[in-house]
């Protein structure tokens, strides 16, 4: 904590130092003229920007200009369209400038961390997306905007539930201890979280796929980094104002249930009859709907003052009823120049509030095998239900109770914090200071009735509370020089230091045995019973500080040879105390060919090649310390009717180890950029190799021996510590294209397409020295009767995440499995749930007014355990009691359901993720200058012979296992799945005068 | 220029320095650093701290998949039959039943870790606390205890102390863990208390390891030693402390921490000291409504029919089982729905004491239940008994069996024997065969977890019974588990596996 502060005063010492210098230069006055070279018309409202400073103008509507700027300046001129022209002013007074209509992509600009460089001058592996090509329709996540859209990024949500976040994964897996998901950042606000920023206040998102380009953030860069870049005024353009709403309203509904027979065929087939008639999922399921408002406002002055303002509401309800959420999000964004435009403020605030309501997910399995002949309400007398139809039987449970009785609410607010300055402190040397804060805190609540047949009733009703707060403080300094050496070479410097402090916390508690369900968890005084089964009294706290020092060199030659390099070391006072620092070093280089030769209708063509180390950190910051949690309860005289004298002990979790440290991941990474045909048509191949080493993980170490780190510690009583052992290996292979405005007659296609193939990562090992085991089993399918039977084996050696199991042969007379052993020693592997390959293909047409865009995306070569089939599809004595599930897979087997590869399927997918046919109206009309209209579907359909749920990867397993494990155990398809939905939109977007 | 490059050069400067600060060390909130622990001073902390010794016992001994399933389900005295995709759980069970374990099972494997968990924690606290006599010498004791499972069931398993370093122990012969025992035991005797009490080692809690120890002599090393077990047992006995309840069932009673007949305890706690879960593994699903249980049972552990049947009609301890028809708490007539079309019984909630198969298709209501202990009415899974390790009763038929196995025609072990034959309220003996005295132990420790070991002394365990073969001699030791081989190369498994 005091080292917190001291690098705070250490910035503050350096900020008046820079302050006191100045630069003085003489000025002159530069006036002209700005036309297209398509044409040689007048260009009106062309950026006019000395280069370096604010200092700048716009052309007026003869496309006249008039500018001071210091001697030797270089004019900087942009407009939309056109490319951007560097002029060096020299003695001319007058300079008449001709723009080039921009076809090719290389001027774009990209986000990368501390700062950002034109496309060409990129080395390594990034992606980026505009407002223009996010996706449409009911997005609620700024994830969803990118579904489909870069080559190696996997945006994955199995089944429909909107209060579930998506699942991403940048070039597969990178670890399985530590954290799996790219590293966020919002305007430069390092670690923050996708709920500080709604998807409509997003200007476009970059993605550091590779090592080089994730290096310079260090010890969280190995899953890749996220740049989200908002909306925001934007400066040199004068008084202007820019107002727009966006709104939709859309309908949900169930896109793919899963089959199962009907009253009378369940009764015919031995089932019980209850004498009724219910279709569970129709009883389940509702048609939901959604709508949104956004309404923007931003612009600036010619005082130097930006600014973005937005509000954004949402109210979504799901398939299901009781399954809701609803999101406030206000954003701020403020700018502001002085000293002529050397000094530069940037101020935002968001605060984002969403309510969420959801259900047991069990309701969905329920509703799959509860009895068809059952009614949902009873007219028994005694009501111990609630009403409800409810028999004792094993595991049977009415899905409509279960969904009504339990409640599950929750509340999170997000604050986010940006203020930063910015000062030139002569020319080409500027530093910059910023300090951000993301806060979340939740309020959660959860109630079980006391007529829930499934919980709550065994202890006559039980409800909890539980909050928790979470705090990132950022404080960065970053320097940047820019530098010319002679004529040819150009080259950019940066240097930054950054502090961060993350806060934990939260308690929980609940409480059992109420009278009436009305107060729920609301007032948990009600309860009668704190103590045992269903009661929970806990808390925690933890912080964690990160000292960083960073910089970077990027050289351009000629705009043919291009070099860079970063190093980034980090301190984290959660690694054990003999490996309290890191080093992340990177480089960079690529050569642009076609500057070097003609090479005919290839209009662009750079070659790269890129190394980079990055890091992850551990999970919790306490692992390399003999810490103590709450154990057991000790009775002085062994009467638990006195408990004056009980007392909880401190037991040790697992084994402390003084040598953990950061995961260590070394990439290498092939490019080559193109374009043909003046860059109508331009894309990009990527290789690379990942070499994951040190890797995070709880490791099993012989239970009860001395500690393997260093004996003089305690002992180990868990049987396992974190430790960094094992090494993974992947690679992966990266196609990205895109051909401009193709004519069609009146029509313009531009077809857009990504797609991957994976080198599926491999276990290299799962030990260091003496510690480790070369084999770990997990994700038994579960209750009833697959307990105890593992089916993945994640083995050195071998890719990660190998389902094992018998081979299925066929099936007997009598109608049991045929099985090619019993003998789980001679299982062998029946599939893998990570996929080969995928790929996002966008088209989009324009005609007239009409655009008309689409997004086929596909998945292939991943396999999924289909939980349902696995445990309900057979015709044993269980199906008396529970609905069977019918596919066009499905044998006739009356014996009990046990693993074998006949539950695994092939999951290869194609969808049609995402369809909007959208008309932009005249921009003739007299209040509006842009209005536009459309309609939007997502999740059209699916092509697969997966006969689950949802065809989708499951990169981790939501069942079994600890959190640190999930990420071994991919390809299963749990029972609770949310069913898929299909969503219609029809949206509104305008834009004021 | 020169200046604008010191002025430059001098920034950078002072952001590296900035920047090379080492992070702080970390703070801790919600968790106790172990030094807090290690220097406390307050008496009762201190006091908690020594009893926090049995807290690892608790542990999961009371549970399913644990080292009690394992010497329970192995045996002739239970069996959880496999009731169409109930309970097929990969076929361990059936495997256990039919001897054909194997390393990998996952009970196994939690038989180990619960038994050197203990052994961990008991050397943390022996590494802190040990220049303390009197805590030292309760603390090896507890540690000898921990050990005398795992030389019962695993036999051949390191021997790890408070001054180990190898992080990778080698694994010590059974003869090397019984002397370890052994010594444990006798060089700690006289620090011990020789009183009663509660759920924690006394002098004759340590006897009564003793007499388990050498009555099993023959079997953990190949030699005799029963004069010696004798011997231990009569400190029990001679103490006048301990006596049989006149009723068997208030050793079994929800709050059973008043029976003079329990020498030593797992202490749990519905509330406190979870994982005693009974009700749960052996009830059905419609128990509940007999128990008003909070949580629906799993229908799992059963006894076998022979078993069951080894009881005179007129033993007291046949009420250690649920069989026959099934009344809610109400007394209404329990009705099971989902009854198989086979099944004799129909709907009406009956526990026969035949089970129709092992496997596959078990009747769901088949199988007599453990109902030895109390199930309190509105118990949650968590059982609040307390689960004896060591009874008066135990130590009376270990004394009989030792010094008959001296002198076949003792009358002491006669009059022992009968002592437990007439609280049952059965017929006295009038001489003791092998049979007998198997027999007779069976009925009074079942479900205690000393099945296994007993038909292993008697020369029984590998004998056929109901759905089991023959099986071989080196199933009489359980493999070492598969995960611990894969951690500690050092360690070799036992033979046969």
């Amino acid at each position: 904590m005091i080292k917190f502060y001291q690098s705070i005063r250490c910035c503050l010492i350096v900020i008046m130092a820079a302050a006191s210098f100045s630069a003085f230069a003489q000025r002159i006055n530069v006036t002209g003229r700005v036309t297209s070279s398509d044409d040689g018309s007048a260009l009106p409202g062309v950026n006019i920007l000395e280069k370096g400073t604010n200092n700048g103008t716009i052309t007026n509507a003869n496309g006249d200009y008039s500018i001071s700027v210091a001697e030797n300046a270089t004019l900087v001129v942009s407009f939309v369209g056109y490319a951007t022209q560097e002029i060096a002013v020299g003695a001319q007074s007058v300079i008449n400038i001709s723009l080039n209509a921009d076809i090719t992509a290389l001027e774009e600009v990209v986000v990368i961390g501390y700062g950002s460089q034109e496309r060409k001058e990129i080395n390594s592996a990034v992606a980026s997306v505009s407002a223009k090509d996010f996706n449409r329709g009911n997005v609620t996540s700024p994830t969803q905007l990118l579904t489909g859209k870069v080559a190696g990024l996997s945006v994955s949500r199995a089944g429909g539930d909107p209060n579930q976040a998506q699942t991403l994964r940048l070039r597969g897996i990178t670890t399985f201890g530590a954290n799996s998901e790219p590293l966020i950042v919002i305007d430069g606000i390092v670690g923050a979280s996708l709920d500080n920023v709604d998807p409509n206040d997003i200007a476009s998102i970059d993605v550091l796929k590779d090592g080089s380009a994730a290096a310079i953030y260090g010890t969280r860069g190995s899953s890749g980094v996220i740049m989200i870049t908002t909306k925001s005024g934007k400066a040199g353009r004068g008084n202007y104002t820019n107002v727009e709403y966006n709104g939709f309203v859309s309908v949900d509904n169930v896109a793919n249930k899963i089959t199962v027979l009907g009253p009378s065929e369940f009764v015919a087939r031995g089932g019980q009859d209850f004498g009724s008639q219910t279709n569970w999922f129709n009883e389940l399921t509702q048609t939901g709907y959604s709508y949104t408002n956004n309404l923007t406002v931003s612009g600036g002055t010619n005082a130097g003052t930006t600014y973005s303002a937005s509000v954004n509401y949402r109210n979504n309800d799901g398939i299901v009823k009781g399954v809701n959420f609803q999101r406030w999000n206000t954003r701020l964004a403020l700018g502001q120049e002085a000293m002529n435009g050397k000094l530069r403020f940037n101020f935002a605030v968001a605060y984002n509030d969403r309510k969420q309501e959801s259900i047991n997910m069990a309701a969905f399995r329920y509703a799959v095998i509860y009895n068809p002949t059952a009614p949902i309400f009873d007219d028994d007398e005694t009501d111990v239900d609630g009403g409800y139809f409810q028999r004792d039987l094993f595991d049977f449970f009415n899905p409509i109770a279960l969904s009504r009785q339990q409640q599950f609410v929750g509340e999170r607010k997000n604050a986010l914090l940006n203020y930063s300055a910015e000062y030139d402190i002569i020319q080409d040397l500027t530093a910059k200071i910023n300090f951000a804060q993301t806060r979340e805190t939740g309020l959660d609540g959860a109630f079980w009735s006391i007529y829930d047949k499934a919980e709550g009733a065994g202890t006559h009703g039980s409800a909890r509370r539980s909050t928790y707060d979470n705090t990132n403080d950022l404080l960065e300094f970053t320097l940047k020089y820019n530098h010319k050496f002679g004529t040819d070479l150009n080259s950019e410097f940066l240097l930054g230091t950054a502090s961060q402090k993350r806060t934990f916390e939260g308690y929980a508690v609940r409480v059992k045995q109420f009278l009436y369900d009305y107060t729920s968890f609301y007032n948990l005084s009600f309860a009668s019973n704190r103590e045992g089964v269903n009661t929970e009294a806990s808390g925690y706290r933890s912080e964690d500080v990160l000292l960083s020092t960073f910089g970077r060199a990027n050289f351009n030659y000629k705009n043919t040879y291009f070099f860079s390099a970063t190093v980034r070391a980090e301190s984290f006072s959660g690694f054990g105390k003999n490996e309290k620092t890191g080093i992340f070093p990177a480089a960079s280089a690529g050569v642009q060919l076609s500057e070097l030769f003609d090479l005919g209708p290839v209009s662009n063509l750079k070659f790269r090649l890129s190394y980079g180390v990055t890091g992850a950190l551990p999970p919790f910051s306490d692992l390399a310390l003999p810490v103590l949690v709450p154990g057991g309860t000790v009775d002085f005289d062994g009467d638990p009717s006195t408990d004056d004298d009980q007392f909880v002990i401190a037991n040790q979790a697992r084994d402390p180890n003084p040598t953990l440290k950061w995961e260590e991941k070394t990439e290498i990474n092939v490019g080559l950029d193109f374009g043909f045909f003046g860059n109508r048509l331009t894309g990009a191949i990527e290789y690379y190799t990942r070499n994951i080493d040190d890797l995070l993980f709880s490791v099993s170490i012989p239970t009860g021996a001395p500690n393997p780190f260093d004996p003089s510690q305690p002992a180990n009583v868990a049987g396992n510590a974190w430790a960094n052992i094992g090494q993974i290996k992947s690679a992966g292979f990266e196609f990205t294209a895109s051909y401009n405005d193709i004519p069609i007659g009146p029509i313009k296609w531009t077809p857009s397409l990504n797609f991957t193939i994976y080198d599926k990562p491999v276990i290299e090992s799962f030990s260091v020295g003496d510690l480790g085991f070369g084999e770990i089993r997990l994700a038994t399918p579960g209750s009833p009767g697959q307990n105890n039977n593992e089916i993945i084996r994640n083995i050195a050696g071998r890719p990660l995440g190998d389902m094992y199991g018998p081979i299925f042969r066929g099936i007997d007379e009598n109608g049991n499995y045929v099985l090619s052993t019993t003998d789980p020693d001679e299982f062998v592997v029946v599939g893998n749930g990570l996929p080969d390959g995928e790929f996002g293909f966008t088209n989009t047409f324009t005609y007239k007014n009409w655009d008309l865009n689409f997004l086929l995306r596909g998945v292939f070569g991943h396999d999924l355990y289909n939980s349902y089939r696995g445990f309900y599809e057979n015709r044993d004595a269980a199906s008396n009691t529970w609905n069977s599930v019918v596919t066009d897979k499905t044998p006739f087997v009356t014996q009990s359901p046990t693993f074998s590869s006949l539950f695994v399927e092939d999951a290869t997918y194609l969808r049609l993720d995402n369809a909007t046919i959208g008309y932009n109206l005249s921009a003739k009309n007299p209040v509006f200058s842009r209005a536009r209209v459309y309609f939007s579907g997502q999740n059209l359909f699916t092509i697969t012979k997966y006969t689950g749920i949802d065809p989708e990867v499951r990169y981790f397993d939501t069942e079994n296992g600890n959190t640190f494990t999930t990420n071994l155990a991919p390809g299963l398809e749990r029972r609770n799945t949310y069913f898929t939905t299909r969503t219609f939109t029809f949206g509104v977007t305008l834009t004021l005068k | 220029m020169n200046s604008r490059l010191i002025k430059i050069l001098t920034t950078a400067i002072v952001l590296v320095v900035l920047g090379a600060c080492e992070a702080p060390d970390q703070e801790l909130f919600s968790v106790i650093p172990k030094e807090i622990q290690d220097n406390t001073t307050d008496p009762t902390a201190l006091k908690a701290i020594a009893q926090s010794a049995y807290v690892p016992l608790i542990g999961t001994w009371g549970g399913h998949n644990s080292l009690w399933s394992m010497h329970e389900v192995s045996s002739d005295e239970m069996v959880i039959a496999q009731k169409g995709a109930d309970w097929e759980d990969g076929g361990q069970w059936i495997r256990m039943h039919r001897h054909e374990f194997n390393p990998s099972e996952q009970s196994i494997g939690n038989g180990w870790n619960y038994c050197y968990s203990a052994i961990g924690q008991l050397n943390n606290l022996l590494k802190t606390y040990g220049t303390n006599p009197l805590l030292r010498s309760e603390l090896e004791c507890v540690r000898a205890l921990v050990y005398l499972w795992l030389i019962d069931a695993y036999g051949n398993v390191p021997i790890v102390t408070e001054t180990s370093t190898d992080p990778t122990p080698p694994t010590n012969t059974r003869q090397e863990v019984f002397n370890f025992i052994e010594s444990s035991i006798l060089s700690n005797l006289d620090n011990l208390r020789q009183e009663k009490t509660y759920a924690s080692m006394n002098y004759y809690v340590a006897q009564t390891i003793l007499a388990k120890l050498y009555l099993n002599a023959q079997v953990y090393t190949g030699t005799a030693k029963f004069t010696e077990a004798a011997a231990a047992a009569n400190e029990v006995i001679n103490s006048g402390l301990y006596s049989l309840e006149a009723n068997y069932f208030d050793n079994f009673k929800t709050n059973n921490s008043g029976s003079n007949e329990n020498i030593f305890v797992i202490n749990y706690d519905e509330n406190n000291g979870g994982g005693f879960n009974l009700a749960q593994m052996t009830g059905h699903y419609l128990t509940q409504q007999t128990f008003n249980l909070q949580q629906q049972p799993w229908n799992g552990y059963a006894t076998l029919e022979d078993f069951y049947n080894s009881y005179a009609v007129n033993d007291s301890r046949r009420g250690s089982f649920l069989v026959g028809p099934q009344f809610s708490s109400t007394g209404v007539r329990l009705k099971d729905l989902s009854a198989e079309p086979g099944d004799p019984d129909g709907q009406d909630l009956t526990f026969t004491p035949e089970i129709n198969e092992l496997a596959p298709n078990s009747f769901r209501q088949a199988g007599a239940r453990v109902g030895k202990w109390e199930f309190r009415l509105g118990a949650g899974p968590n059982l609040s008994n307390d689960f004896p390790i060591f009874r008066y009763s135990d130590v009376l038929l270990m004394r009989a069996e030792a010094l008959w196995r001296l002198n076949p025609s003792s009358t002491e072990a006669l009059n022992l024997v009968n002592q437990v034959r007439s609280r049952a309220g059965i017929n006295p003996l009038g001489a003791l065969t092998a049979d007998d005295l198997l027999a007779e132990r069976g009925r009074e420790m079942f479900a205690e977890g000393y099945r296994r070991s007993d038909l292993i002394r008697f020369g029984k365990f590998n004998d056929a019974w109901w759905e089991k073969p023959v099986s071989a001699a080196f199933r009489n030791l359980f493999p070492i588990p598969q995960g611990q081989l894969l951690v500690n190369p050092d360690l070799v498994q036992n033979p046969g596996y």
